[in-house]
């Protein structure tokens, strides 16, 4: 039996979060199950960050579960240019986010469930976390065949990966946190899980491709809120606590002080971009002018998300070398960022020559590169 | 928990086992830290550094006024393969257990914690193209950072390495 508290129950979560004293039930001593009520990504992350600093673990355990609007969320030492296709994200208001995780880069929509299994760092134990998902699965659908990988994935029908675990430890507190497909936009995911680019050379972590199921494509009944209420009657079950689900606001300052500050740290581009690991393109591409094939060379280092080293090689006299030097220089220090970029390719133009050929040229030449972006 | 820190208590009167060995700076029968002059291992003029742990498993060794930061061997089998070492800039100033990186293996993404107050002076270059040498050499090649010891007492609270090795021996149990 599920009853889910009113977001009026918050305060008295505070206390039971904050104090480990006597003044609330036992149980909760031994364990809380919680979710949120928001579905914006970088609140979810933050409140698993607030968790992680704040909470005394060491007798207790905790299970978030939690959803998000559509969006991508990279592992915390990779690639985004490497992972996911940035221009279809912008274009579909797709957002992008950086976990402090590691692992793969994962597509989450509504119709993804985020289980968080909070424990000491004594308890962790992935194997047991999962198997406690396939139970719970198995439960609501006992033809269901699925099963924990020794990758910590979960797969349907032996071949279809239904679900991928990261799991980050800090100095007190462990987090594993796993996904689960139950009626995820496939044809979204494999949209924006597809890097445009093949010539990126880096040491960031890279994902294993998988093919991916929905478990609604299985058995159509199993919705978000069956699964996610079977996931916690299971959990409360192991750990002998009532089955009982806290819903929580990670925007309330009140029960959760400092939660913002994460959030907007989880929103910044120095921590979504600016964390990636060093990495280099080098790369050639064609352009078109006037009915005319011309090939570009590039080459470039980014470091921290922003541009270290810039070469770019035009065919002789095409753009006068004094500009493209220029057009170098000045990206030197800029983010690897088609808006800034942008800006400043505008600023350029405006002190050369006010030429109609120089002004076309310059602009295709900008555009093109911008595109690696 | 309380045998964790009555074993931290105990670690600093331990005294030496191997009298020839570069012991900890503790003075066996106060169980008072002696004046800060490490014992040499006989040949060579390079001074001999006594590595000290935290308890997060960290290692530093202290040489010239320049600590070098580690993983223990117990951390690096605890992690397995290590895929990536998220190591701070040059210069970086950091606090007694400021988390100053992360290293990420096929288990989870770790937290590294500093073990004394200092600058970093150097960061192991070649661990960016062969994290796995943490696994590898993890109190030799496998080094993480070097850094400034500002406040050279904090080597006092840090574990000897007959007193870690207590310590990782109750966490087993």
């Amino acid at each position: 039996m599920v009853i889910l508290s009113s977001l009026k129950n918050c305060f008295q979560l505070f206390y039971v979060l904050k104090i480990s004293a006597a003044g609330f039930k036992y149980t909760a001593n031994r364990g809380l199950i919680l979710q949120s009520v928001s579905s914006d990504v970088y609140q979810n992350l933050a409140m698993e960050d607030w968790i992680h600093d704040n909470m005394n673990l060491e007798n207790r355990q905790v299970l978030f579960l939690w959803r998000n609007s559509p969006t991508v969320v990279i592992g915390r030492h990779q690639n985004p240019w490497q992972e996911c296709n940035l221009k279809i994200m912008r274009k579909k208001n797709i957002k992008l986010s950086r976990r402090r995780s590691g692992g793969g880069t994962v597509y989450h929509d509504l119709g993804n469930i985020n289980f968080t299994f909070f424990t000491s760092k004594k308890k962790y134990e992935r194997m047991e976390n999962l198997k406690l998902v396939v139970r719970a699965l198995k439960g609501l659908q006992p033809q269901l065949d699925v099963c924990a990988t020794d990758r910590y994935d979960l797969l349907l029908d032996g071949n279809f990966k239904i679900s991928g675990t990261a799991a980050k430890l800090g100095r007190t507190v462990a987090y594993h946190h796993c996904t689960l497909l139950c009626s995820a936009d496939k044809i979204n995911l494999s949209s924006v899980l597809k890097s445009p680019y093949k010539v990126i050379k880096s040491n960031a972590t890279p994902s294993m491709p998988a093919l991916v199921k929905n478990l609604f494509e299985e058995d159509p009944t199993l919705t978000c809120e069956m699964v996610m209420d079977a996931v916690a009657a299971e959990y409360a079950r192991c750990h002998q606590i009532d089955h009982h689900i806290t819903l929580i606001n990670p925007a309330d300052e009140t029960v959760f002080p400092g939660i913002n500050n994460k959030t907007k740290e989880l929103q910044t581009w120095e921590w979504i971009y600016g964390k990636t690991p060093k990495f280099s393109i080098s790369t050639c591409f064609n352009m078109v002018y006037e009915q005319s094939l011309l090939e570009v060379k590039v080459d470039i280092h980014v470091k921290h998300g922003r541009i270290e080293v810039c070469n770019i090689v035009l065919p002789e006299q095409w753009l006068p070398p004094a500009m493209c030097n220029e057009l170098e220089k000045n990206l030197i220090g800029s983010k690897f960022c088609p808006s800034e970029t942008t800006a400043l390719a505008s600023t350029l133009l405006r002190i050369c020559p006010q030429n109609y050929e120089l002004h076309s040229k310059w602009s295709l030449l900008c555009e093109n590169v911008m595109t690696l972006m | 928990m309380a045998a964790l820190r009555a074993l931290r208590r105990l670690g600093a009167s331990l005294a030496p086992r191997c009298p020839g060995r570069c012991g900890p700076l503790i003075s066996p029968r106060t169980g008072r830290p002696q004046a800060a002059s490490a014992r040499s291992l006989g040949t060579g003029a390079l001074l001999c550094a006594a590595r000290k742990f935290t308890d997060k498993h960290e290692w530093i060794s202290v040489e010239n006024g320049i600590g070098t930061v580690g993983i223990s061997n117990f951390a690096q089998e605890a992690l397995g393969d290590i895929v990536y070492c998220s190591l701070p800039e040059i210069g970086t100033k950091l606090n007694k257990q400021d988390e100053f990186g992360a290293l990420e293996s096929v288990k989870a993404a770790s937290e590294l914690y500093s073990p004394l107050t200092g600058e970093v002076t150097e960061i192991n270059a070649t661990l960016a193209d062969n994290p796995g040498l943490v696994n590898k050499s993890c109190y030799e090649d496998g080094w993480l950072i070097k850094m400034t010891v500002d406040n050279p007492s904090e080597l006092n609270e840090l574990m000897s390495e007959d007193a870690y090795e207590k310590f990782i021996k109750s966490i087993e149990d």
